[in-house]
């Protein structure tokens, strides 16, 4: 135990930094080039990523599925009345020729009817 | 009481539709009229019908059976307050047409008395049926209707008792020309 705390002792002894250390730091991190400048892309793309306008893009694609949304169903309900109207008027055209047939029946029916009592 | 049913005419399909050159004259005729029905539907159309058309109400199962086979329905049914409204010479321009060929009538009902007269008559192409027409006129009234397509006697018969259409016993091949006078 205590050759392990020997150990420990001398690996965390303080150690003075060699001669000229600190000024050899100090001249590197002056010698350092400068952070490049953000290009216009990123500089551009950051403004989209700002949380500001992320909400803003959500809150206005929600309006465009709103608005195709409302469009799609006028056109559904477009649709449903023009077919509504064609089936009203194909009822009435066949109610038309039942009528007609009806007539050109009863006629034919009237005539036989007195030509069989005329006999 | 006046009954008008808004037009939908579609030019080049309603041709087809109609079957029967109608004379210009008749344009006027719905002005002149007190009910009209004008309906005029082309294939779209009576393909857009039969989409609405329900299972299960008995008048709309029952037209479902008949659009499948026709290509255009043209009406037109005009009833008049007076006498002398519309023209023979015209109505008998269309009659001309119904015995052209192709054209088969099977009921000619004429009434001179009551100056009455009414026609079906079949359109038929290579043998098959492609058409039908009605032409009834009164002193009062009168009334054209085509249907163009495979509209056979058959296929009337699917139809009856809706509609107002009575039993009619025809045969599938039009019969020679009953006609009946008085």
């Amino acid at each position: 135990m205590s050759r392990l705390e020997d150990e420990l002792r001398n690996a965390l002894r303080r150690e003075e930094p060699p001669e000229g250390f600190a000024a050899r730091v100090l001249a590197r991190a002056a010698a350092a080039p400068e952070p490049r400048r953000a290009g216009a892309w990123t500089r551009v793309t950051r403004w989209f990523r700002a949380p500001v306008f992320a909400r803003a893009a959500m809150a206005g694609a929600l309006c465009l599925a709103v608005v195709l949304g409302v469009h799609y169903e006028q056109r559904q309900e477009l649709e449903r009345a023009r077919g509504e109207a064609a089936k009203r008027q194909l009822l009435l055209a066949l109610r038309v020729t039942g009528s007609s047939l009806r007539a050109v029946h009863d006629k034919v029916h009237e005539l036989s009817a007195g030509y069989s009592d005329a006999q | 009481m006046r009954l008008l049913v808004p037009l939908a005419v579609l030019a080049a399909c309603a041709a087809q539709a109609q079957m029967l050159k109608i004379p210009p004259s008749f344009d006027k005729l719905a002005d002149k009229a007190e009910e009209v029905a004008d309906v005029t539907l082309d294939a779209n159309m009576l393909g857009m019908a039969s989409k609405f058309l329900s299972d299960k109400d008995p008048d709309d199962k029952a037209a479902k059976k008949v659009v499948g086979g026709i290509k255009g329905v043209f009406v037109r049914s005009y009833k008049f307050a007076h006498e002398g409204e519309y023209s023979d010479a015209d109505v008998e321009l269309l009659r001309v047409q119904l015995r052209g060929p192709g054209w088969s009538c099977i009921v000619n009902v004429r009434s001179k008395k009551n100056r009455e007269n009414a026609q079906v008559c079949f359109y038929t192409e290579n043998g098959k049926p492609a058409g039908m027409a009605i032409v009834a006129t009164e002193p009062k009234e009168l009334t054209i209707v085509t249907i163009a397509g495979a509209i056979d006697p058959e296929h009337l018969g699917a139809l009856e008792g809706q509609f107002g259409i009575p039993k009619i016993d025809l045969d599938s091949k039009p019969k020679k020309q009953e006609q009946k006078d008085d």
